[in-house]
């Protein structure tokens, strides 16, 4: 579809871009500076409703470099709820500084558009491209905090390992195309599917699996993810913990699925057979498990904590992403839309803490339950929903899991080892509820509320946790539907 | 094919050797005594060196280049257009205006930041230690 | 009106819950007085309705054909269905809960540190445990015995002994270790059944057929083991019972006593609802293997709970010890002769509901006597805080100021150790008769484990009740109304089934000759 007459399936882009230009016009004005907190949730509120409009579509635009299928439908309504929802708590987070509020959110702006394009890009550079407009600004949003240290750590880890990675993902990238002889994944799948000599795709396949492992914090290239969620400010960890995750995983799928497979199916990659790269994705899967379980039960930062956590979950995705056919994508799909609400609640309430009581250790948690009781009792919902007991939605992305292996009667070895992790990961969840429940405080105890925004986010996104599992089924639905990819 | 990537091979390993042979034989054959002392001190013409060799750069020289970098770029895209834009009508000249006036944005924002100026004038601290320092210059 | 009994007896106590937060948002959350009466009259809605289900509970129709099952459309995606239904096999467990329950709720009556908490925990573990033993859906069993660990631990957690937090995080990590087992044989059943389903009546005739293999051993027989492991630290099975005496201990006394009276009772629940007629083939083959853990169970029990000086300890062990007789029945069901079997299976699960009643009894006064005297030594230990106390008795002669206490604990020990003419003796025999038609030597050495159980039960009450008096004790309360009112049922229904215990047996037999019909057919 030619450039011109891609834009009317472009308008939610559009929208997003026209705001972030609006607001950094209207931060340098002083008079109308107030207005960017507004304009920026009100540019997310009208996107949305453009995205509603147009599902269904599935077409190729700006010549094959970008498409709206349902899947990046699925993603991008992801990606607007957390954006939205953490550009309204950052305005009541204590560390940010309030005069830099426009171009944070101008940032988040950016990650948000470049996540947009993550989820839909079929072009080699698009994918690329896509990556790096999410990264850059992550890089800057990591090390809002000027003057603090450990968000400038932070934000200096960022950068080199991003860019390393990057680096490397190009480089993969580029050899893809040196050996299809073209960048648009359609024509690179077809030539994949002709090659002569298939053990050349493992090198690339390899670097690629760098830059995409790299986004979602897969092992080994996690290192990253501690350090930066522990230095930066808190709104941005659960924003770098939740939506380029989920982008991260919409590439990888799109990529993996399209390109690497043939119709979906595992067993049907003919000339790439020799290349066992399922069982690859299963020994990652299980070493980051195993890794990101074994470190969090030995911190004591709960902001630290909860950042080892997301790696594991990113293991229990990748578990299913090893069988990498339809019901999988379904199931990872399911679980990075749970895994949203679990994880914005939990870290919107390590920011109640730390705004409130200037909590940062575990420690400092103790006899929270008697301060708030009710939004200790929603963050003890939500850390049993993330240790993935019933009857919690955590459960439920879980099982899926779950049977997607026992379904494709592969890989039984990763379903053990996940379940032990599960184990594992009960014990430091429960040491947060501990804290909170079990520790006797001496003396008076006063109620500490919280602002009403904050307190609601909370409750609202804790409350999934219970909704999901009794109402799963129209999700389910609702995904099965988008797995629709558009691709050449 | 893999015939091709032949020479490649020969030149890695012939990189590594003509590196690493001299710097083995003059690990072998170098003597062991008198090493480091005066002969480390870095090279001024005869002069012996004061002070550190490592000074403190200026910031600016940073910002600035890095203005420049992006400026440069849109330049850079620039002139393929400005060859071809006759040819392609008057979509090429909106989407291109689009690209600067977005570009424009930018500088407009640098601009008002203050950052093109070669001593920031309105500086503002965020918080922590300095917060309360006020620059020279405007108030707010 | 019959086909919702089961459905209101799981969710009674969860609108119980509900109502208690509802009382709290509207009027603060000081008052414990109304959260206790809410609690008990949900659980005593809850007896009656048991009490209704006793009395129209016809033994002979089996599940499909019972006015009671309830069956429905829960999530099609999956196959999952609401199934509840009741046989002979769980309506014991079900009056058990009810009963047990009510008892609890009544006995902690003093409760008064965040009742609202304590009180709603507790409705909702019983709407678990009810739960697990309605459900005949593999999925759903699996829900609630996943909802019962939750409130565990926060009721341990918070209003227990002094090493509560590692009592309670011990319990919880050890029991979901054995849960995520059962959670990956529930997987394999419904993959590799032929119509995907998880009900078990269904799962009853498919999985006769499954004869995969994965890593050289049958597909079975490692759903055997998971399940195995995971029901094997619920019974507990030594040497997986370390979580027990700790769990107990730490516990305030009614969660103890529905720790012991009724989440004990699930580990076996469980191999007999689940893996006995699911995986017959695989149980003929391991039933030796149970009957020795069995006989462990007994012996190593009873020879710890000897060795303890904690009262309620002993109590925790001399569990161990009773539910080795549960294992030495349910592994009779391969005996050759009938009557064996029949008698091994009655006995085992009489053996639940019985030992269900005594520990619960034991537990209710250790833990009165622990609020009167705030310390549970028999003897005190050598690093007791008090040096001049250490290596002294802790109690003595009791049984001159506490007359009538000392007779209900002269009732419940005698109960505990087997006396005839109380319902722990006809179990025990039964199940001895069961074992003694297929392993003999088992059997007698099993045997010895009465012995193990006098022992430290008549010890225990000779240094604690009889002798001179202890004059720290001279003005100790005699037991209260509020306190009778607890332990009368239950020693009630010891007596009347250790009398006459033809009602309890006509309503499980024919349900056990089920499953024993099944076990046979593959041998």
């Amino acid at each position: 579809m030619s450039n011109l007459s891609s834009l009317s399936f472009y308008i939610p882009e559009l929208i997003i871009i026209i705001a972030i230009l609006l607001v950094i016009v209207l931060d340098v004005i002083p008079v109308c500076k107030k207005y960017t907190f507004p304009l920026s949730l009100g540019a997310i509120l009208l996107a949305s409703v453009f995205l509603w409009q147009s599902y269904g579509e599935s077409h190729g635009l700006f010549m094959g470099m970008i498409s709206i299928d349902p899947f990046s439908h699925f993603f991008k309504m992801i990606f607007l709820l957390s954006t939205f929802s953490i550009i309204l708590i950052s305005r009541y987070e204590k560390q940010l500084d309030s005069n830099y509020s426009a171009e944070y959110n101008a940032l988040l702006l950016i990650v948000l558009l470049g996540m947009f394009l993550m989820s839909s890009s079929i072009n080699l550079i698009m994918i690329y491209l896509s990556i790096e407009l999410v990264s850059i600004p992550s890089y800057i949003l990591a090390g809002m905090l000027k003057n603090d240290k450990e968000s400038n750590e932070a934000s200096l880890k960022y950068v080199i390992f991003g860019s390393f990675a990057s680096g490397l993902m190009l480089f993969g990238l580029s050899i893809l195309y040196g050996i299809t002889g073209s960048t648009d994944i359609g024509v690179v799948t077809a030539a994949l599917q002709a090659i002569e000599y298939p053990l050349s795709i493992y090198f690339p396949l390899i670097l690629i699996l760098v830059g995409f492992g790299y986004k979602i914090s897969m092992v080994p290239f996690h290192f990253w993810t501690p350090d930066v969620y522990e230095g930066a400010p808190t709104p941005i960890t659960a924003f770098l913990s939740v939506a380029p995750k989920a982008a991260g995983f919409a590439i990888l799928i799109r990529v993996f699925y399209t390109m690497f497979t043939l119709e979906g199916s595992v067993s049907a990659t003919l000339p790439l057979t020799n290349i066992n790269w399922p069982t690859l994705i299963a020994v990652a899967s299980a070493v980051t498990m195993t890794l990101g379980n074994l470190l969090a039960v030995q911190q004591e930062d709960v902001k630290r904590l909860l950042a080892y956590s997301t790696i594991s979950h990113v293991g229990f995705m990748l578990m299913a992403f090893a069988i990498i056919s339809p019901d999988a994508v379904r199931a990872i799909m399911l679980y990075l839309f749970i895994y949203l609400f679990m994880n914005l609640s939990a870290f919107y309430m390590a920011i109640f803490a730390s705004n409130k009581l200037n909590a940062h250790h575990i420690n400092d948690w103790d006899g929270l339950s008697r301060k708030n009781p009710v939004l200790c009792a929603f963050m003890a919902l939500t850390l049993i929903s993330l240790t993935g007991l019933p009857p919690t939605a955590g459960f439920v992305g879980k099982f899926y899991i779950f049977a997607e292996l026992f379904k494709h009667q592969q890989f039984y070895w990763l379903a053990v080892v996940a379940i032990l992790n599960s184990v594992v990961s009960l014990y430091y969840y429960f040491k947060i509820i501990k804290s909170m429940y079990l520790v006797d405080v001496e003396g008076e105890v006063n109620k500490i509320e919280a602002h009403p925004v904050v307190n609601w986010s909370i409750i609202l996104f804790s409350a999934q946790n219970i909704l999901f599992f009794i109402y799963w089924e129209p999700l389910i639905g609702f995904i099965e539907k988008s797995i629709n990819l558009w691709s050449g | 094919m893999y015939q091709d990537f032949l020479p490649i091979i020969i030149f890695i390993v012939l990189a590594a050797v003509l590196i690493g042979v001299p710097l083995g034989l003059q690990h072998l054959l170098s003597p062991r005594k008198n090493k480091g002392g005066d002969k480390l001190i870095s090279y001024e013409c005869g002069e012996l060196p004061e002070g550190s060799a490592w000074v403190k750069f200026n910031i600016r020289f940073y910002v600035i280049a890095l203005v420049f970098l992006i400026f440069d770029v849109e330049i850079v895209f620039l002139f393929p257009w400005a060859v071809v834009f006759q040819d392609l009508g008057l979509l090429a000249f909106i989407e291109a205006f689009i690209f600067v006036l977005i570009l424009l944005v930018g500088y407009v924002y640098v601009w008002a930041k203050g950052d093109l100026d070669w001593v920031k004038m309105n500086v503002r601290y965020g918080k922590g230690r300095y917060a309360n320092l006020q620059s020279k210059g405007e108030t707010s | 009106m019959e086909s919702s009994i089961l459905t209101l007896l799981i969710f009674v106590p969860v609108a119980g819950a509900v109502l208690m937060l509802f009382f709290a948002m509207l009027y603060g959350k000081e008052n414990a007085h109304y959260y206790k009466w809410i609690a008990a009259i949900t659980t005593g809605i809850q007896l009656v309705l048991a009490g209704i289900l006793y009395l129209n509970f016809d033994p002979a129709l089996s599940i499909t054909e019972s006015p009671f099952t309830v069956q429905l459309n829960w999530i099609t995606h999956f196959n999952i269905q609401y199934f509840l239904g009741v046989d002979g096999l769980s309506i014991p467990m079900v009056l058990l809960t009810a009963l047990l329950s009510f008892i609890c709720i009544i006995s902690s009556w003093k409760i008064e540190k965040q009742a609202l908490g304590y009180f709603s925990l507790f409705l909702l573990l019983d709407a678990g445990m009810m739960g697990v033993f309605l459900s005949m859906d593999f999925f759903l069993f699996y829900i609630f015995w996943e909802v019962m660990l939750l409130p565990m631990y926060f009721l341990i957690g918070i209003w227990g002994g002094p090493q509560r937090m590692y009592a309670a995080i011990k319990f919880f990590l050890y029991t979901l270790f054995g849960s995520v087992f059962m959670l990956l044989a529930l997987l394999a059943l419904y993959y590799y059944s032929d119509p995907h389903t998880f009900s078990l009546i269904t799962l009853i005739q498919t999985v006769g057929s499954i004869d995969a293999t994965l890593w050289g051993l049958s597909v079975k027989y490692l759903i055997w083991m998971a399940l195995f492991i995971g029901f094997a630290i619920k019974v507990p099975i030594v040497p997986f019972h370390t979580w027990l005496p700790l769990a107990h201990v730490e516990a305030p006394t009614a969660v103890s006593v529905i720790l012991a009276g009724v989440l004990l009772k699930m580990g076996t629940y469980g191999f007999l609802r689940i893996s006995y007629p699911l995986l017959p083939g695989e149980m003929v083959n391991f039933a030796y293997i149970l009957a020795v853990l069995g006989v462990i169970n007994i012996i190593w029990g009873a020879t710890n709970a000897i060795a303890q000086i904690d009262l309620k300890k002993m109590v925790a062990y001399s569990s161990v010890s009773h539910m080795g007789y549960v294992l030495l029945g349910i592994a009779a069901a391969i005996s050759d002769s009938p009557a064996g079997a029949q008698a091994g299976m009655n006995g085992a699960l009489m053996q639940m509901f019985n030992h269900g009643t005594i520990t619960a009894m034991l537990f209710l006064l250790v833990g009165m006597l622990y609020d009167r005297t705030h310390h549970r030594w028999i003897v005190f230990p050598n690093d007791y805080e008090k040096p001049e106390l250490a290596g002294q008795q802790g109690f003595g002669g009791l049984g001159a100021k506490v007359p009538v206490y000392t007779g209900f604990v002269a009732f419940a020990f005698f109960a505990g150790l087997g006396l005839p003419a109380l319902s722990g003796f006809i179990s025990e025999a039964m199940c001895f008769i069961g074992g003694f038609s297929v392993f003999r030597t088992l059997t007698i050495i099993a045997t010895l484990g009465i012995l193990l159980n006098a022992i430290y039960f008549l010890r225990a009450y000779q240094r604690i009740f009889l002798g001179p008096l202890n004059e720290t004790y001279k003005d100790l309360p005699d037991i209260t109304h509020r306190e009778l009112f607890t332990i009368i049922p239950l020693a009630a229904l010891i007596l009347f089934f250790g009398v006459y215990p033809a009602p309890l047996l006509d309503m499980i037999s024919p349900a056990m000759d089920g499953i024993i019909k099944i076990v046979q057919s593959v041998i």
